[in-house]
């Protein structure tokens, strides 16, 4: 109660009003229109291998608008099977703008515009006749900041499942339940207390309960915005840990500020700088011979 | 931080002096102004209580009524001669009073009412026919006042003669007070001591149950839409618009506008509580559609977030997430435009539910009044004892209110205790 | 939880635009509706009430409207929608007998059923006012007769009562009373203004010659505080009276005949008004109520013929009747006698009666 109401005035600042509805959102225009004040001023080109084989996700020429303000500048990149794409850059530089193009939850914002093409297995997410919601399912975000249901901690993991109808009956949505608080390092923490509110835990296990919930519903591919800035290295061990498994079956994306962590979990790396994707690479190339001089200022600390 | 400059400490310090006294200041204004509200409220508290307690009570006259078999003879017990015998039984207590003027002048104590009393006793047990009883009956509204000191003795409306017989009567023990049942029994009347407020209750009951079961739903789904679906266009602006204007609108123009709409068009009838609550619909509808659009508003767009990336579709992270977060926010507006529904006459005149009314409301569309008019029509009536009547029913208008709060006081707590 | 009370609203919202609409449609009435004069709801209620209770049927609806409001609705039409009787403080106007005919209510019976008086009271504590006509149109009107003799009106000067009468004490005049949208206020005006203002021959000459100036100068009451509007509430009047003893204020004798120990009728042209002093006709301020029957609905709508009888039976509207304890001024023995007669045979009101 006390933390949600905490929650409320916090996030009302940002408020975005109205939304529209979903499908009429994104225009698709093909001829690059830039703002005024970076018209002269081209994107940059990437350097390094944006681009694999036979890849789950392809992004090719996105750029995203918020009204005026060009926040992601022609960027192509492609989000590979079974393997960790680790996404770095400067705080304001477009990572989570990206990140959140790929399963549509920039539809949500009003004034803000995707332009260029996003292909989940071939098809383009874009297209008039994809529906959102089967798109939200496969593709599963953790955000930035925490944000469980102000429900109990058994209805946040179990929202997923039951509005898919993934469980049967009472003791598969359990068993559902169970096993996604533990891959997320959360079970033994809660496992007396599910029927607490969810606002109630500590920011760290608020975020964990959040990665629980995404991963309830199972998704193909996982969008992760920072997920361990609030937890200690214990919790964070365990993401990671969670990360490398379910990247056996799944895609994962993971905006991160850590350049360790990126090191850990991930096998690819790109970097963004002020909406433009300067360098994309396997992650120990990238960590070990940067190419590109903002890549190298940025991981040598350098920068700024 | 050092050479020569202050200390942030230091500077720190000497604003906290300002700004504490500030705070303090305006803790003592809030302080007051609670107060001043408070001692407002205890003043209007206390002259109505002041007024309208004695209402609780009834004068009440004890006879000896013989249910004298003859009176009954003609067979038909609903049309029997049911004031002789209470003219009998008076003129038993009172043998030395003879004269015609003088008898009259008697009988006048004891209510009009008191017949029908009788009346009703014999409908109900016939077996009482033949039998002798002592019987309280209610008095005359002007032996009422007197009794309880709102009319002076000089006053004139009771002779010499029958201040005597109430001071006897009352020696005897046989003038007393009751509590006053029929105010919570009956519906309207015109003798104050058998008026009560009950049909106007049943009244305002059913028409703000319309109110309600039409406003809220109605209320929440226009600002559902508004607030969630509609596409941002002139259109929807000038929807906005007329809503916003529309609670800015006297009440009796919604009257005008139930008279040629509900009426005149679609020919319901006058003074149903069905029409009453549509009129009272119109006036409550942009009050809770601008209060639950606030409360939409209110909800944190993170919780949207999670919904839809866990792949809730729109209609389910509305229903599952925003609704139950900003029902609290609705249901208060409800409750303010519901209590101000249940204020309002001015309405309500054009389609004739200021009228009088004597029969309880069976249904919806029975004539019916409601508590404020109630109120209205008896501090517009001459006689003396519905001044005490009128704070009465004052009184009974705002345990209404206070019910009806509590009500939506509990149900927020309900949904509040969710998350 | 939520979902359940969502399902319970629609629900409910169904059944009621279910069953409310054939309910409205087969529209038959099992009680009266009476519509009217404020002046008269007093005691129409009194015996709408002993109707029902007595009579086995439903109580009659009444609804205050004031008279002219009362005669739109009474003549909007014939049918179960439109009222059945419309009580009056005046006498239908033709031109109200006109829209009648027009919307198909053509027989309509007129019953007188006694009078009412108006009379300025002051409170007890003071002592009572002893007034003409004359005295009280110069105390209230916005232009009065130029005191120094001339024919022409000027704004009215008076500010105290002895100014307008050397007989009258020296007290400011302050007169509490209805606003225009009351009967009360109208009758007031006719009788009291009208009367006092012809009292002076070349005003009357006007009301042939100049009828706009002479309602001009008689009925237009003062508006510089000497005269304040105290609402339609006459108790709240009752009450500032005995507040402010030097007041004086104007209402129905019904509130003067309840409040007897509080307030004090002013003695108009040596007549106190007394209860018998306005049956008698000799108080001089005093006017016939009314009241007006659909005959189109008698027979249709249950109970028409049965209330009117209850109403003009000796227990109602006799000198010892409950109306007379109410404060309704009976007619005398004849004319009440011929009334009933009258009305039992439901005669019909013809349009040139009215002249
Ligand atoms: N809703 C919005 N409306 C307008 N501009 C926005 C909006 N959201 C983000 N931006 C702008 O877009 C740019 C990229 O923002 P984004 O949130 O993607 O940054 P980020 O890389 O995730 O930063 P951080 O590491 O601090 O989270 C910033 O300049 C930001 O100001
Ligand atoms: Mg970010």
């Amino acid at each position: 109660m006390e933390t949600a109401t905490e929650q409320r005035t916090l996030f009302t600042k940002e408020e975005i009003g109205v939304t529209t509805p979903e499908d009429s959102k994104p225009q698709h225009r093909p001829e690059k229109t830039l703002p005024a004040d970076r018209a002269q001023d081209k994107p940059a080109p990437t350097v390094g291998k944006p681009f694999v084989d036979n890849p789950r996700m392809a992004c090719r020429h996105v750029n995203v608008f918020y009204g005026d303000k060009h926040a992601i500048r022609d960027v192509s990149l492609d989000i590979g099977r079974n393997q960790v794409i680790a996404m770095i850059g400067p705080s304001g530089c477009g990572k989570s703008t990206f990140i959140r193009c790929l399963n549509r939850m920039n539809d949500t914002i009003e004034g803000c515009r995707v332009t260029g093409e996003i292909l989940l297995d071939g098809q383009n997410i874009y297209a008039r006749q994809v529906d959102v919601v089967p798109l939200r399912a496969q593709v599963g975000m953790v955000f930035q900041k925490p944000n469980p249901f102000p429900k109990s901690i058994y209805d946040n993991v179990a929202y997923g499942p039951k509005i898919h109808g993934l469980a049967r009956n009472r003791a598969e949505l359990d068993e559902i339940v169970e096993t996604s608080l533990q891959r997320a390092g959360l079970w033994d923490e809660v496992k007396d207390r599910l029927s607490h509110a969810g606002t109630s835990l500590s920011g760290g296990q608020q975020q964990r309960l959040c990665i629980a919930r995404t991963i309830a519903v199972g998704p193909e591919v996982i969008l992760m915005d920072e997920p361990c800035s609030a937890l200690d290295p214990i919790a964070t061990g365990k993401i990671e840990e969670l990360i490398d498994e379910l990247r056996r079956q799944y895609s994962i994306a993971i905006v991160t500020h850590s350049m360790q962590q990126a090191a850990r979990v991930s096998q690819r790396t790109a970097y963004f700088h002020l909406g433009d994707l300067i360098e994309v690479g396997r992650t120990e190339q990238i960590f070990t011979t940067p190419r590109h001089k903002l890549t190298q200022d940025y991981i040598t600390g350098r920068f700024g | 931080m050092n050479n020569g400059k202050p200390k942030t400490i230091e500077i720190v310090q000497r604003s906290l002096v300002r700004r504490y006294r500030a705070e303090r200041r305006f803790r003592r204004m809030g302080l007051g102004a609670i107060v001043l509200s408070l001692v407002f409220l205890g003043f209007l508290f206390a002259s109505i209580v002041g007024n309208g307690y004695t209402a609780l009570f009834q004068t009440q006259v004890q006879l000896d009524i013989s249910f004298d078999p003859e009176t009954f003879a003609t067979g038909e017990l609903a049309n029997a001669d049911y004031p002789r015998l209470i003219k009998e039984a008076l003129y038993k207590a009172f043998p030395q009073v003879t004269a015609r003027g003088e008898r009259r002048a008697l009988t006048g104590l004891v209510s009009s009412g008191a017949a029908f009393q009788l009346r009703q006793m014999v409908l109900a047990d016939r077996s009482l026919i033949g039998t002798r009883r002592s019987i309280w009956l209610p008095a005359d509204d002007d032996v009422d006042m007197l009794v309880k000191g709102h009319l002076s003795r000089q006053a004139g409306r009771l002779s010499e003669a029958q201040l005597a017989w109430i001071g006897q009567l009352q020696s005897q023990g046989k003038l007393a007070k009751h509590f006053n049942w029929t105010l919570f029994t009956a519906g309207d009347s015109r003798e104050p001591e058998l008026a009560g407020i009950l049909g106007a209750v049943v009244g305002s009951f059913y028409t703000l149950l319309v109110t309600l079961a039409l406003s809220f739903p109605l209320g929440v789904a226009t600002a559902v839409y508004l607030e969630e679906f509609a596409p941002r266009s002139r259109w929807t602006d000038l929807i906005e618009v007329n809503i916003n204007n529309l609670a800015a609108v006297p009440s009796i123009v919604f009257g005008l506008l139930g008279l040629a709409v509900f009426l005149g068009a679609f020919g319901m009838p006058r003074s149903a509580p069905v029409v009453g609550g549509m009129v009272l619909t119109l006036m409550t509808l942009p009050t809770i559609i601008i209060a639950s659009r606030a409360a939409l508003q209110a909800v944190p767009p993170s919780i949207r977030d999670a919904a839809l990336g866990v792949g809730a579709s729109k209609m389910q992270m509305i229903l599952h997430h925003v609704l139950p977060l900003a029902l609290p926010g609705m249901l208060t507006g409800t409750i303010i435009g519901m209590a101000r529904a249940l204020g309002e006459t001015a309405p309500l005149l054009m389609i004739g539910m200021v009228a009088f009314i004597v029969d309880i409301p069976g249904g919806f569309t029975d004539p019916a009044t409601v508590l404020p008019v109630q109120i209205y029509l008896w501090a517009d009536s001459p006689e003396r004892a519905f001044v005490e009547r009128t704070a009465a029913a004052t009184l009974a208008l705002l345990a209404f209110l206070i019910v009806m709060n509590g009500l939506a006081v509990v149900l927020r707590r309900r949904f509040e205790r969710r998350w | 939880m939520l979902k359940k009370t969502l399902q319970a609203f629609a629900a409910v919202i169904l059944i009621w635009t279910g069953a409310a609409a054939p309910a409205m449609a087969d529209a038959a009435r099992d009680n009266l509706k009476i519509v009217g004069s404020s002046t008269v709801y007093p005691f129409a209620t009194v015996v709408a009430e002993q109707f029902g209770k007595t009579s086995g049927f439903k109580t009659p609806v009444i609804e205050s409207t004031g008279s002219g409001g009362g005669f739109k609705l009474f003549c909007a039409g014939v049918g179960v929608e439109h009222p059945d009787i419309t009580n009056a403080s005046r006498r239908i106007k033709p031109s109200e007998m006109d829209t009648c005919a027009a919307n198909g209510v053509n027989e309509i019976v007129e019953v007188k059923i006694g009078y009412d008086g108006i009379v300025l009271a002051n409170s007890r504590k003071a002592p009572p006012l002893k007034l003409t006509r004359r005295d009280m149109y110069l105390a209230l009107a916005r232009q009065v007769p130029d005191p120094s003799g001339a024919q022409k009106v000027v704004p009215n000067p008076y500010k105290t009562w002895k100014e307008i009468n050397p007989a009258l004490p020296a007290s400011k005049i302050e007169v509490l009373g209805p606003p225009p949208t009351s009967g009360t206020r109208d009758a007031f005006v006719e009788l009291v203004m009208e009367h006092g203002a012809e009292s002076y021959d070349w005003i009357k000459a006007l009301k042939k010659s100049d009828e706009k100036q002479f309602k001009a100068i008689s009925q237009t009451v003062r508006e510089d505080g000497a005269y304040i509007e105290a609402g339609e509430n006459d108790n709240l009047i009752v009450q500032k009276l005995e507040a402010n003893p030097k007041a004086a204020g104007i209402f129905g004798f019904s509130f003067l005949d309840q409040n007897v120990d509080k307030i004090q009728g002013a003695v108009v042209e040596n007549v106190s008004p007394t209860f018998e002093a306005i049956a008698d006709g000799s108080y001089p301020v005093s006017r016939p109520l009314f009241f007006y029957i659909k005959k189109a609905h008698v027979g249709r709508i249950p109970g028409i013929a049965e209330y009117v009888k209850e109403f003009s039976s000796e227990k109602a509207w006799g000198p010892d009747g409950y109306l007379a304890d109410k404060g309704l001024i009976p007619m005398p023995d004849a004319e009440r006698k011929q009334m009933a007669a009258d009305v039992a045979r439901m005669k019909t009101l013809a349009k040139d009666a009215l002249k």
